[in-house]
């Protein structure tokens, strides 16, 4: 029985080190009964660390924790949380788009379904009264992939906090972690999800909102902790804080990298993008010069990573027009084949799906463009294409044995390398980059750099969209900063720093509205 | 030549290695009915048809894609064939383009269904293939047709050169096609991405959707020809001819990825893998065993080669 007094969660000093790096240190984290509890921080910070731990997907190797004044042994048996009294809702949301609402709703609720017989028309009512209680307008029989994303949102958040309240072994109303549920929802729908987390705070749930976003943050929650490099720096009570201090709490301060690139472009821009429109952009202008490094980011769900997808051709753009050396194409439908033809190259995040395929060999991979071109249409000649291969791994420094072994044999660094390879024989005019160094070391990093430099000498542009802030100081000459779609702030040459991006990234912004 | 290569070679020419074993099983067991000039040049020349047929399977399996309807794109046109010639009386030369023209058109069908509905060429090639059987037996009033052209029989299986019937040699020169297209051509590596990495493919510029139609057309096209030597070699059309080709033309096309060039539909491969299948059921029969072994055979061929492909590449299963 929760007693007055007693927190909802009392975390004491939890702390976790994968391989001697401490993703968490002595945390500690105090949430009282009906109280909705902003979590925040930059990637790496120990948010999730927090949340696998809780989840019991990570054992912490110290510390404790309470809900209702109970002490709960470490680390949770996966698949127990519910009974202890917590619930996760996390970003994708966790639903069957191809089941109904009913059958995602009793999925896994091994505990109350029988496993030889389903009542469902007994299921069916007992979801329109859950849904009536939430104030919910779902049908029980509707598809999930025809609801609207705010409704799946809904419907997940429902579920959590009905399989909370039905396998609590004590009578307390339970803890949800709403892990990342806003990014990608406009912000009419986010204030139909406050307005269901609301009335969920005053039937006694508390609630864990992770967030990127302060705003969202000082908005919805009574009080907000912040963690930063795996410590809690400290909690706010969001009504009379300072948004400020919030944001100084969460970017801390930074060391300057130390700039790789001077911080002017002499050229004129030769390539223009006019009214680009995809899944979260909403009609965006830019230019970009031939020799410039042009930086795209932002926080999850702004849409930054879009750009290069949707200039590529990768996935369809709903309107926007591109100009390169005055030729004017339409985006929408634009094939890849003809991306590649206007000169345009795309080295995407997706190694495996959509860079390489790893288990063929480096030279098929490496002279597929070509091939994808037409060269070679009625005799392949496998010793140009093997001396072109070595050519490459060698300009492009790949550590590889022989141009025959598979591409999946090479490490990730070694793997991009050779993507670069594959693309910058082309030479192209505009090279889209999408987090070209994820997973890559340090090393490999700066010998990626240099590449894309000589590229930017020989009269390349490029964009590279990414999320790695330290990264856009050392190479970009221009960033844009983007929130829910929109180009939020432009920072150029000196004024690139990381400190600068994250304050333009947390900072105020006149696009979002208030409440 | 150290050991990994040693072990390469082994790999490659394994499959082989177990067919030359397995005719100096059966030749030492029975010399003079077995290990005779007749018997294999029979072999040679009646089986032309199953090894024009895996040549057929190779190039969607290739792109990524399932063609079940080419057994019944076969046993179509070469009842095409039959009534054509025997019944109508068309010239041979004139129904040779008509039946590789409905060939290609089966092809169509299933690419335009697959490529436009987005429905896996598995399910859209058992359908069409069925239909078009359908066809065949309404056609064919689900009888043997025969008094076909005696032109066409001395074209396929009358002529001999070197005592093996030419219709071998016509397999042998649409494996050298295949082979060709796709180990030196750029279509090939555009098959080959197509199957392996669609999304690298388009992402490069490989007009997928282009490629995986050509394939199915392709296969269409290997069906038609399987078809028309089928009625060359029994000099009739039979209403059911194909339905018994398609797993032994499957267990071929998977057998043959394990060999020459281990871990790619190849068409080399596929040549040995049919002849090692056929020999085998041959010593069989030879041996006394009766007509079950041949989908002990076959059945046990295709598991066993899926098996063996798969413990070869030791990597991500292929997707089917």
């Amino acid at each position: 029985m929760s007693e007055a007094g007693h927190p909802r969660l009392a975390i004491r000093g939890l702390t976790k080190s994968f391989g001697g790096v401490r993703a968490l240190s002595r945390a500690d984290l105090t949430i009282m009964p009906g109280e909705i509890h902003g979590l925040l921080g930059k990637n790496g910070s120990g948010k999730s660390t927090l949340i696998k731990i809780l989840s019991g997907f990570h054992k912490p190797d110290e510390g404790t924790l309470e809900v209702d004044g109970t002490p709960v042994a470490l680390p949770i048996p996966l698949g127990r949380s519910e009974a202890i009294g917590l619930s996760f809702v996390h970003q994708n949301l966790g639903l069957l788009p191809e089941a109904t609402v009913l059958e995602n709703l009793i999925a896994g609720d091994h505990e109350r379904i029988r496993p030889w017989f389903i009542d469902w028309s007994a299921e069916a009512a007992r979801a329109r009264r859950l849904f009536a209680d939430h104030n919910l307008d779902l049908d029980p029989w509707a598809v999930v992939a025809d609801l609207s994303p705010v409704k799946r949102a809904q419907l997940a958040i429902v579920r959590a906090a009905d399989r909370v309240k039905a396998h609590n072994a004590s009578a307390s109303p339970g803890l949800l972690v709403l892990d990342e549920p806003t990014p990608f929802l406009p912000i009419e729908d986010v204030r139909e999800l406050f307005a269901m987390m609301r009335a969920l705070k005053r039937s006694g749930v508390s609630i864990v909102f992770v967030s990127h976003d302060i705003d969202e943050v000082m908005e919805i929650t009574d009080r907000a902790t912040v963690l930063r490099d795996g410590e809690v720096i400290g909690t706010f009570e969001t009504a009379t804080s300072d948004r400020g201090r919030i944001v100084e709490a969460i970017v801390g301060r930074s060391l300057a990298q130390g700039r790789l690139v001077s911080d002017a472009v002499a050229a004129p821009p030769a390539i223009s993008v006019r009214g680009l429109k995809g899944r979260m952009l909403q009609a965006l202008d830019f230019d970009v010069a031939p020799g410039e490094i042009l930086g795209l980011t932002g926080l999850i769900g702004s849409g930054y990573d879009e750009v290069p997808h949707l200039l590529a051709g990768a996935q369809p753009a709903k309107a926007g027009q591109l100009e390169i050396d005055g030729r004017v194409r339409d985006l929408v439908g634009l094939e890849p084949t003809a991306a590649i033809e206007a000169g345009l190259v795309f080295i995407p995040a997706d190694r495996q799906k959509q860079g390489l395929a790893l288990d063929l060999t480096l030279t098929e991979n490496a002279m597929l463009p070509l091939a994808a071109g037409g060269r070679g249409r009625f005799w392949l000649d496998h010793g140009q294409r093997e001396a072109t291969t070595m050519d490459l791994i060698r300009r492009f420094v790949v550590k590889a044995q022989a141009p025959r072994q598979a591409a999946s044999e090479l490490s990730g660094g070694n793997q991009q390398k050779l993507l670069l390879g594959k693309w910058l024989q082309l030479v192209p005019k505009l090279i889209l980059l999408d987090e070209p160094t994820q997973g890559i070391d340090v090393g490999a990093r700066r010998e990626i750099y240099d590449r894309l430099f000589e590229a930017c000498a020989r009269g390349a542009a490029i964009i590279c969209a990414t999320s790695e802030f330290e990264q856009l100081e050392m190479i970009a000459h221009r960033v844009l900063v983007f929130e829910r779609g929109r180009v939020k702030a432009e920072l150029r040459g000196s004024a690139v720093t990381k400190s600068s991006i994250e304050q333009a990234c947390y900072g105020e912004t006149k696009v979002h509205e208030p409440f | 030549m150290n050991l990994s290569s040693l072990g390469n070679h082994v790999e490659r020419f394994g499959l082989v290695l177990v067919w030359l074993a397995v005719i100096a099983i059966f030749g030492a067991m029975r010399p003079d009915t077995f290990l005779t000039w007749s018997n294999f040049s029979s072999i040679f020349g009646s089986e032309a048809v199953l090894v024009i047929v895996t040549l057929g399977l190779v190039i969607p399996l290739t792109a990524g894609d399932f063609d079940l309807s080419i057994a019944q794109t076969l046993t179509f046109c070469s009842m095409l064939t039959g009534l054509l010639s025997a019944r109508v009386g068309i010239p041979i030369e004139a129904i040779i383009p008509i039946a590789l023209l409905a060939g290609a058109a089966v092809g169509v069908v299933n690419g335009a269904i697959t490529l436009y509905f987005r429905v896996h060429s598995l399910i859209v090639t058992l359908g069409v293939g069925t239909f078009l059987h359908g066809i065949t037996l309404w056609m064919s009033d689900s009888q043997t047709i025969s008094g076909v052209e005696r032109a066409l029989m001395n074209y396929v299986i009358i002529y001999r050169i070197f005592g093996i019937p030419v219709s071998f040699y016509y397999a042998i020169l649409l494996a050298a096609l295949v082979w060709y297209v796709l180990s030196y051509t750029a279509f090939g590596q555009q098959l080959l991405f197509t199957g392996r990495g669609r999304e690298v493919g388009r992402l490069s510029g490989v007009a997928v959707g282009r490629v995986r139609m050509a394939a199915f057309v392709a296969s269409g096209v290997m069906g038609a020809i399987a078809g028309i030597l089928y009625t060359g070699t029994t000099g009739s059309a039979n209403p059911n001819s194909g339905t018994t080709l398609l797993l032994p033309a499957f267990a071929a096309a998977f057998l043959g990825a394990t060999c020459i060039k281990p871990g790619r539909f190849n068409a080399w491969g596929s040549v040995v893998a049919v002849y090692f299948l056929v020999t085998g059921i041959n010593g069989l029969s030879v041996l006394g065993f009766r007509t079950y072994v041949h989908d002990l055979f076959y059945g046990g061929a295709l598991v066993v080669a899926v098996m063996v492909s798969q413990l070869v590449s030791g990597r991500k299963e292929r997707t089917l």
